[in-house]
């Protein structure tokens, strides 16, 4: 078991959970509620990251992030190294193959909660702050637990991208998807088991708290 | 109209749905909005709360300009003293009855909110209620803590959305009580929405006709209701005037109980009417013969003198429609084109009306 | 807020702090698959020798190199070539010109069981070609393996490459193509000599050595990136010295000047 890597792993996922859910959660609710033009567009580039295949994301991240771009030798210039085949290169990656995984299930929490339990947090005389705090939130909760268990199982696995961007470097950018795919090529197949295991149980104990999450949901709307 | 104006409302719209409505309410009023589905009731209520934001025009309420198109002032519904209960209420799924109350009372510091929102709990009779989420509450009591939440502000008007459509007969007459009680301790008028007449009756002191967003005819309940002309409400709602009486004296022996009104006195079956009360009376137009003479030798209790001060002919049933003017109330009768001939009937002419004493609506 | 929020909120603040923290970075050396075992051997004396640890990195040459290129920042390439490590100096990424520091060997290997007899002259290989019972071959991916541009220039040499085309798998790197030889429905491959020698595949299969003059030989140089610190510096002489050369040449590589 390549301890270091599931560090790394977990660095990765939790650092994606931190941005993304605050910017998911104004994001699904700006796409709940709202209505503008371009929409649909935005719903379109959200989802944009299930779709594609993860070398199609790498590709464009090399290109826009690597050291013989504008970009990166600008970030090189201030953070003394380089933005791909570094963590944060991989948290960038990240967050934008996480997109459609926070902002999809928030968003349809959001759009659950009935028109008129908002219109009565509104004459009710609550701000839209405290009616988000008071009233949304609560209600959306279990909307929010699944996005963060699907982003979170879901940077564990990544592995594509990881894979083109950041260069298996040991406690930066050698995840435990990447030290399995190591492990087999060091013909070190016990190695590779124990972690693969792992990474299964995780991804299963997530669809499980999602699976009971989104009953939960089911019953509360009844 | 009384002569304080709590909340005056003049909104037009084309679009989505067209609406073009002059509507003002004192602070005692209760002003109900009638209309068939479609007609924009709704929609207006949406409007006054600033939850429509699509009309243009001016709602002022107890001096606070709440829309007004012409200055660019469009306050959102937070900002609004109003309370709204919706037809399907809008009840938090995940607050129990206490905290519904008292997340409305914002105003007040935390340490004063429970016991304001238990007071307010006891006001709709919601007391024993208070840990129970709205998922385990009935229909009634539903709309109960509804109200209970909307008044919680101290709101300087209340709207309602065809609050009585989701309950059963029974329970609707309970709350058509309680909701009549509750605005004798309110000082705030309250804007009604309803396609059913016996709402208006019941609760109504003003009352305005909506089509198609366009106001029919606008006025007290019972001026409204003794009009001789308005063949739409007589399809609606059909024909009968309504006015408030006083309960006199109750016979116990003979099991009647004398009405009094402003222009005479009704006698009616007892029930369960109790002496000093005030009660809703509606004396329905087809109820009403009309007599030259008194006669003799019927089971009518009720002889009333007036004279006719109004006629119109309604051309499709062939009926006629008279307006009788009796002290200051106004019945209205509907008998046939011959009647009125052999009777010569005419303006200023004195009549009688005789009504069934079992024939008259009492609410 | 509830109990369950302020603890997840907790435990993900928590997380964001360790996140911004970064973790020691040690000396990186970027090596070529076929010294996947040989190297760590090496690392390991070089530890024993009192020196830092560092932190290998396996891969193809060509993919190391082009990742070094966009910014990677190993501090040694060790390529199983010359020509990526001269890409990587014309780009001015290099400190010098690098140093020769083996010369590697491919073999014909074939898994326990597999009906493929490894010859030096692969007729065997042939044979079964031609009976059809060749199900899969592996080498490693020519574009950008060097250990694969020797695998196509043997079976080119002996008249087999265009027959076998339809049946190559390609690995990745040089590993990966051992992967493929070892396990699944490949008959076998041409993979490193420094592969087959290793403990891992020792056992799974037998092999034979290809002859030399069947391909451009695989000159594998190394050479110290711009950023090399001290530790990098460091292993780059101890790879060359005396204590690291007869690692090298248990894993059958040939040494300069031998």
């Amino acid at each position: 078991m390549d301890w270091t890597a599931l560090g790394v792993s977990l660095r990765l996922a939790a650092g994606t959970l931190a941005i993304l859910l605050p910017l998911a959660i104004a994001l699904g609710r700006v796409l709940a509620y709202r209505r503008f033009r371009g929409r649909s567009i935005l719903e379109a580039v959200v989802a944009l990251p299930l779709v594609l295949p993860p070398t199609v994301l790498g590709f464009y991240l090399l290109i826009s992030f690597g050291a013989r771009s504008v970009v990166g030798q600008a970030f090189a210039a201030i953070a003394g190294h380089s933005l791909a085949f570094s963590f944060q290169g991989l948290l960038l990656a990240s967050l934008i193959a996480n997109l459609p995984f926070t902002v999809q299930p928030i968003q349809r929490a959001f759009e659950a909660i009935p028109t008129n339990v908002r219109d009565a947090a509104a004459c009710c005389g609550l701000t839209p702050w405290r009616a988000f705090r008071a009233i949304e939130l609560p209600l959306a909760w279990p909307g929010l637990v699944t996005a963060a268990v699907l982003a979170f199982a879901h940077t564990l696995g990544e592995f594509g991208v990881v894979l083109m961007i950041g260069g298996s470097l040991p406690g930066q950018t050698r995840t435990i998807s990447i030290a399995i795919y190591d492990r087999l090529q060091a013909f070190d197949e016990h190695a590779a088991g124990v972690m693969a295991a792992t990474l299964l149980a995780i991804a299963l104990g997530a669809l499980v708290i999602t699976q009971t999450l989104a009953r939960r949901v089911g019953r509360s709307s009844e | 109209m009384s002569d304080a104006v709590s909340i005056d409302v003049r909104v037009r719209a084309d679009a989505p749905i067209p609406l073009d409505v002059a509507l003002a309410a004192g602070p005692r009023d209760v002003a109900a909005v009638f209309g068939p589905s479609g007609a924009g009731k709704t929609t207006l209520l949406r409007t006054i709360a600033g939850l429509h934001r699509q009309a243009t025009g001016r709602i002022v309420c107890r001096g606070v300009t709440w829309l007004d198109t012409d200055r660019g002032v469009c306050l959102p519904p937070h900002e609004r003293r109003l309370g709204f209960v919706a037809q399907d209420y809008g009840l938090f799924p995940h607050l129990d009855a206490l905290h519904h109350v008292a997340i409305a009372l914002g105003h007040l510091p935390r340490d004063q909110r429970r016991a304001e929102a238990a007071r307010l709990l006891a006001l709709v009779h919601l007391e024993s209620s208070a840990s129970r989420r709205p998922a385990s509450l009935s229909g009634g009591e539903q709309q109960r803590l509804a109200i209970a939440r909307a008044i919680a502000r101290n709101p300087h008007v209340l709207l309602l959305d065809e609050p009585f459509a989701a309950v059963d007969r029974a329970t609707r007459r309970a709350l058509q009580d309680e909701l009549d009680a509750l605005r004798h301790r309110l000082d705030m008028p309250i804007v009604l929405v309803t396609h059913d007449f016996e709402d208006v009756i019941r609760l109504a002191s003003h009352v305005t006709l909506l089509e198609r967003g366009h106001v029919v005819a606008a006025g007290a309940v019972g001026e409204i209701t003794s009009r001789v002309d308005l063949p739409w409400l007589a399809a609606a709602a059909g024909r009968g005037s309504v006015f408030t009486a006083s309960v006199d004296r109750v016979d116990e022996r003979r099991k009647l109980a004398d009405l009094r009104f402003d222009g005479g006195t009704l006698i009616v079956p007892a029930g369960s009417l109790t002496s000093g009360r005030y009660v809703r009376v509606r004396v329905p137009a087809r109820e009403i013969i009309l007599a030259t003479s008194r006669p003799e030798g019927l089971s009518l209790h009720n002889i009333l003198e007036g004279r006719v001060s109004g006629l119109e002919s309604d051309e499709r049933s062939g009926v006629v429609i008279v307006q009788i003017a009796v002290g200051e109330t106004h019945l209205l009768a509907e008998v046939t084109g011959d009647a009125v001939d052999r009777l010569a009937i005419a303006i200023g002419r004195p009549i009688l009306a005789l009504i069934k004493s079992v024939a008259i609506e009492v609410g | 807020m509830r109990p369950a929020a302020r603890i997840i909120g907790a435990i993900l603040l928590t997380l964001s702090v360790v996140v911004v923290a970064r973790a020691q970075t040690r000396t990186t050396i970027a090596a070529a698959s076929d010294l996947q075992f040989a190297l760590k051997e090496v690392e390991a004396a070089f530890e024993a020798d009192g020196h830092p640890a560092v932190d290998l990195v396996f891969g193809s040459s060509g993919t190391l190199a082009k990742q070094i290129q966009d910014g990677a920042p190993f501090e040694v390439f060790m390529s199983a070539d010359e020509s990526y490590v001269q890409t990587l100096v014309t780009a001015g990424l290099t400190k010098d010109g690098g140093v020769l520091y083996a010369v590697g060997r491919v073999v014909v290997f074939a898994p326990t069981g597999s009906p493929l007899q490894p010859d030096p002259e692969l007729k065997n290989l042939a044979a079964l070609l031609a009976k059809g019972g060749v199900t899969r071959f592996a080498i490693a991916n020519p574009e950008h393996a060097p250990y694969g541009r020797a695998a196509e220039a043997v079976l080119r040499k002996r008249g087999l490459w265009d027959r076998l085309q339809p049946m190559l798998v390609l690995g990745e790197n040089i590993t990966q193509a051992a992967q493929f030889a070892t396990t699944g429905n490949a008959v076998g491959g041409i993979i490193a000599y420094s592969l087959v020698l290793s403990p891992a595949l020792k056992d799974r299969g037998t092999f034979a050595l290809l002859p030399e003059s069947d391909h451009a030989p695989l000159r594998q140089r190394m050479v110290r990136l711009k950023k090399a610190g001290a530790a990098a510096d460091a292993f780059y002489a101890f790879v060359q010295s005396a204590k690291a050369r007869p690692i090298l040449t248990k894993y059958g590589f040939a040494l300069p000047g031998q």
